[in-house]
């Protein structure tokens, strides 16, 4: 039916990046169906790059976010539903975040003993940014300053799990915006 | 252009024109977007045709099978189940239906305004 032609290295690494790609978009499906969709793709993709060539097939194949936009679809359904993937990735940022800022707030404390008093002495305690953080303590000698303490609050664990549930299921309020645009340029004009 | 297909139009009745395909003979999804590719709907990109393969499937409207391929690993056959057949049947009766309605209207001769009016 086709007059087949040999793939080389890089034609596989190309089609590779493609199915690895979409693979990690699909990670809020089963793993057994991101298997089964990884698998098919690969094949098809071998088949038609045979056929056709890499580029032509992987232009045919169109971007991977549409391809994987178009599966989540024929799983769930058009309907609006959670994305936890966008969730943890939200959340992870959050707790980087508020870790950085929670350092350079207890740094801060400490920079603020040393300039009111530059011969200050001692240990002190500071309560931390209010409820979201533990007790910082401060042990200032010779001008200088270290500190312990100063992690997150129970409060601050229980914001960033609600913010992990409000932001999974935020999108199902903004139904499908980006798999929209994606399904309406799924054939080529 | 007269000659290119609408892609809203096509993505309506894509399942129905799978199932149709599949009824003829069945096939794995690259020889599915060249059998579509064959009957003059170009425009129909692969991309959109295996998650539309993977929703019939998972709706039960198709089957798929492995079969050995001499180029390489086994290819993954589909063909419409009894579920299918009665989409497909339900399908196309709905299509020939929307395509008479709107041929009829269509068909009708258009008068223009004529100009400075």
């Amino acid at each position: 039916m086709t007059m087949a032609r040999d793939l080389n290295p890089l034609d596989r690494i190309r089609i590779e990046r493609v199915v690895w790609s979409l693979d990690q978009r699909l990670y809020d499906l089963p793993r057994r169906v991101r298997i089964t969709h990884r698998r098919d793709l690969r094949h098809n993709l071998n088949e038609a790059a045979r056929d056709i060539g890499v580029s032509a097939a992987l232009r045919d194949l169109g971007g991977a976010s549409a391809l994987a936009d178009a599966y989540l679809e024929a799983h769930h359904g058009s309907a609006p539903r959670a994305r936890w993937t966008e969730a943890a990735v939200v959340v992870m940022t959050a707790t980087f975040m508020l870790t950085s800022v929670f350092f350079d707030a207890a740094k801060a404390f400490g920079d603020g003993i040393l300039a009111g008093d530059p011969d200050a002495e001692g240990t002190f305690r500071w309560s931390g940014i209010s409820s979201l953080q533990n007790d910082v303590t401060y042990t200032v000698t010779d001008g200088e300053h270290t500190f312990v303490g100063g992690s997150f609050s129970p409060l601050t664990w229980v914001l960033l799990a609600l913010g992990f549930v409000v932001v999974g299921r935020v999108w199902r309020v903004v139904p499908n915006l980006g798999a929209r645009r994606h399904r309406d340029v799924a054939f080529t004009e | 252009m007269a000659g290119a297909h609408d892609p809203q139009l096509l993505k309506g009745v894509l399942s129905l024109l799978l199932l149709r395909l599949l009824a003829d003979q069945e096939s794995y999804g690259y020889e599915i977007v060249q059998r579509l590719h064959g009957i003059g709907l170009d425009e129909i990109q692969a991309g959109t045709v295996y998650p539309a393969l993977a929703r019939l499937e998972r709706e039960r409207r198709v089957s798929a099978r492995l079969v050995a391929s001499d180029e390489g690993p086994a290819r993954k056959y589909y063909r419409p189940t009894p579920a299918g057949y009665e989409a497909l049947a339900d399908g196309a009766a709905r299509w020939r239906s929307l395509a008479d309605v709107v041929s009829t209207h269509l068909d009708r001769p258009v008068h223009r305004p004529e100009k400075g009016r």
